[in-house]
């Protein structure tokens, strides 16, 4: 009897939203197309490293530095991203030239893809540079899907000593930008 | 004095925003003493048919219709979206309500010549209110790549829906020939609560200068949802029928609450009528299975942030953003208010007449007019604003037992709503029938509210 009762109710809640679509052409399939497409954008890195931080001799020298990256562990996120691009803004006031890496590591500190900017050195003049936005597709894609960790390597190239008395910065600000598809 | 039994055998499958601007004051149908419990309705007895009782629904929304969004047209689904989002706006909403009558009845009591009459009765409801979640929504479907500045509100996040049965009984009195007062006592038992209406916070993505990283971006969340007699469903080992729970929970395990209706009609002359009701002026102490769930924090997201210093300075984007907004789960005891509805009208009758027909048992009432017009508010409390709805009438009685009520409603989804009301005895028989939107009917699904309502009531009279 109650449950008579319920079913009394939502045949007739259903009916009276059924009774809404008798009197135009109405096509309630239309839900399954539905889709959505949205695009985030969020901060992917960034560093900014004084000179003083990078005492050298003049020679070649490398800093290394990982760090977790655990967004493509969420399965949802993974599932349903259909595109990324990294767009990079890297200013240098050093008077030294840069070659900055960063290296997308799976688990196993396996190298997935390597991205490489180089840097000119700073001659004075301000020194932004925005470089081509990377774009992850298809097979790129995947390998982008499997990292859990970020690595940045920054070679120092030959050039003038570096001591605590330097001046200058080199800074790195990046983002990511997520296309979504979510049925 | 003839005894009247009236049996209430009516049906009514209806779609009609909460107001019922058509059965208000209809004083020819029994059921109008729900709107108004001092409405002037004068009966021997009457019931309702426990099986045969009445059910109605309604859906209506104040920014779109059904047509917007399935309409034939070829226009793709996820544009119709699109379009419905960008024109609502944070106050529109979706309300619905449903309501299915288990018994109900009243007598009169005292002697022949009383005027006292007490009524009782069950009925379950279901209500459903919930605005439009435009910032959400818009997140949702465009993402924030092209809302960079936007702060995307979380207090657009405002629902609410319960399922309860309510027990009443009520009193009215017909004082004199000029004031009837009435009020009824409700025991309301709540199935299922869902409240989540009182969010707040934001989901930011900024580019300021003077900042080291290229975009801010922060979630503030103050988010809640108060929910009673649901969270045993959401359980994995759950393994029993839910409708078949949720109907017991509503009949014989809710949570309690009480309330109250009572109003007036007042003659202030012979042919002008006033009258005012409240309807639903309670609460419900939401107690059984309770379980509230909050995200309240603040999260400020850097991306990954490489120092070269060698050190070793784990970042976990899940883990911060749980420590920085925790899900909580709490099981307190909360307080919910039954939406309140407020009505009142005047109305001014006109066209005297005297039944030839029949003898109509009170000596008093063998004058009436054969038309009425008037004017009625309606307001119902809702979350944020009050919903308000106002509406002009005019009433004809065509034969001595046959009523037209023609009704324009203004309010908050539609601003022509023509409604049309008949109700008529023949023999033992009162039909009534009362159409609500009647413009839009010509393609329903263009409207973006509705309403139908048909009963059928048995009347039998003892003529003295």
């Amino acid at each position: 009897m109650k449950r008579n009762l319920i079913q009394r109710i939502s045949m007739l809640l259903f009916a009276a939203v059924f009774f809404l679509s008798c009197s135009s052409d109405l096509d309630f399939d239309q839900v399954n197309d539905f889709k959505l497409e949205p695009v985030f954008v969020a901060n992917l890195a960034y560093f900014d490293i004084p000179a003083n931080k990078l005492e050298d001799d003049g020679s070649t020298n490398v800093y290394p530095d990982v760090r977790d990256f655990d967004i493509f562990k969420d399965k949802f996120f993974n599932e349903r991203l259909k595109k990324a691009e990294f767009d990079f803004e890297i200013e240098n006031n050093i008077n030294r030239s840069f070659v900055i890496n960063m290296l997308l590591l799976n688990a196993e500190n396996q190298v997935l893809q390597t991205i490489s900017f180089t840097v000119p050195s700073y001659n004075g003049t301000p020194n932004v540079i925005k470089y081509p936005t990377e774009v992850f597709e298809n097979a790129r894609l995947d390998l982008l899907k499997q990292t859990q960790k970020i690595g940045f390597v920054i070679i120092i190239a030959a050039g003038p000593p570096l001591n605590s008395e330097s001046l200058g910065n080199l800074k790195l600000r990046s983002s990511a930008t997520a296309y979504l598809e979510i049925e | 004095m003839r005894k009247t039994l009236i049996l209430c055998l009516f049906f009514h499958l209806s779609c009609f925003a909460q107001n019922r601007e058509l059965l208000y004051n209809f004083t020819s149908i029994p059921q109008s003493s729900l709107v108004n419990p001092g409405a002037d309705v004068s009966y021997k007895y009457y019931f309702g048919f426990p099986v045969l009782s009445g059910i109605s629904a309604n859906v209506g929304s104040s920014s779109f219709s059904a047509y917007d969004l399935f309409s034939k047209d070829g226009v793709d689904f996820n544009q119709k979206v699109r379009d419905v989002v960008n024109k609502s706006s944070r106050n529109d909403k979706v309300v619905t309500n449903q309501q299915l009558e288990i018994f109900s009845g009243g007598f009169r009591i005292g002697g022949r010549e009383s005027r006292s009459y007490i009524t009782f009765g069950l009925y379950q409801e279901f209500d459903f209110f919930m605005f439009v979640p435009k910032d959400l929504a818009l997140l949702a479907l465009d993402g924030n790549r092209n809302y960079i500045g936007k702060s995307f509100d979380l207090a657009d996040l405002s629902m609410k829906a319960e399922v309860l049965s309510v027990f009443h009984v009520g009193f009215h009195k017909k004082v004199n020939d000029k004031f009837v007062y009435g009020g009824r006592a409700k025991i309301y038992s709540s199935g299922a609560n869902a409240t989540s209406t009182k969010n707040s916070g934001y989901i930011y993505t900024g580019k300021e200068s003077g900042t080291p990283n290229l975009y801010n971006q922060v979630i503030s969340s103050n988010l809640e949802l108060k929910t009673s007699g649901l969270a045993r469903f959401t359980k994995d080992e759950y393994e029993g029928n839910v409708v078949r729970d949720l109907a017991n929970n509503t009949f014989f395990n809710g949570s309690l609450g009480l309330g109250v209706d009572a109003g007036i009609t007042y003659y202030i002359k012979e042919n002008l009528q006033f009258t005012a009701s409240i309807v639903d002026l309670g609460f419900v102490r939401q107690s059984k299975d309770i379980e509230t769930l909050t995200y309240k924090g603040t999260y400020r997201y850097n991306g990954a942030n490489p120092d070269f210093l060698g050190s070793d300075d784990p970042e976990n984007v899940f883990d911060e953003f749980d420590k920085a907004i925790p899900r909580d789960t709490l099981y307190n005891k909360y307080t919910t208010w039954r939406p309140t509805k407020f009505y009142s009208s005047i109305q001014y009758s006109f066209g005297e007449a005297r039944p030839d027909d029949e003898c109509n048992c009170h000596g008093k009432t063998d004058k009436y007019y054969k038309n009425a017009v008037g004017a009625q508010v309606f307001a119902m409390s809702a979350p944020r604003v009050p919903l308000f709805a106002i509406t002009a009438f005019y009433r004809r009685n065509i034969f001595k037992k046959l009523d037209l009520k023609a009704t324009y409603t203004l309010d908050t989804f539609s601003n022509k709503n023509i409604g049309l009301g008949l109700a008529g005895t023949l023999g033992s028989v009162n039909i009534y029938a009362l159409v609500n939107n009647v413009l839009e009917y010509k393609d329903i699904s263009k409207a973006s509210s509705a309403a139908f309502q048909l009963g059928i009531n048995f009347v039998f009279q003892d003529k003295e």
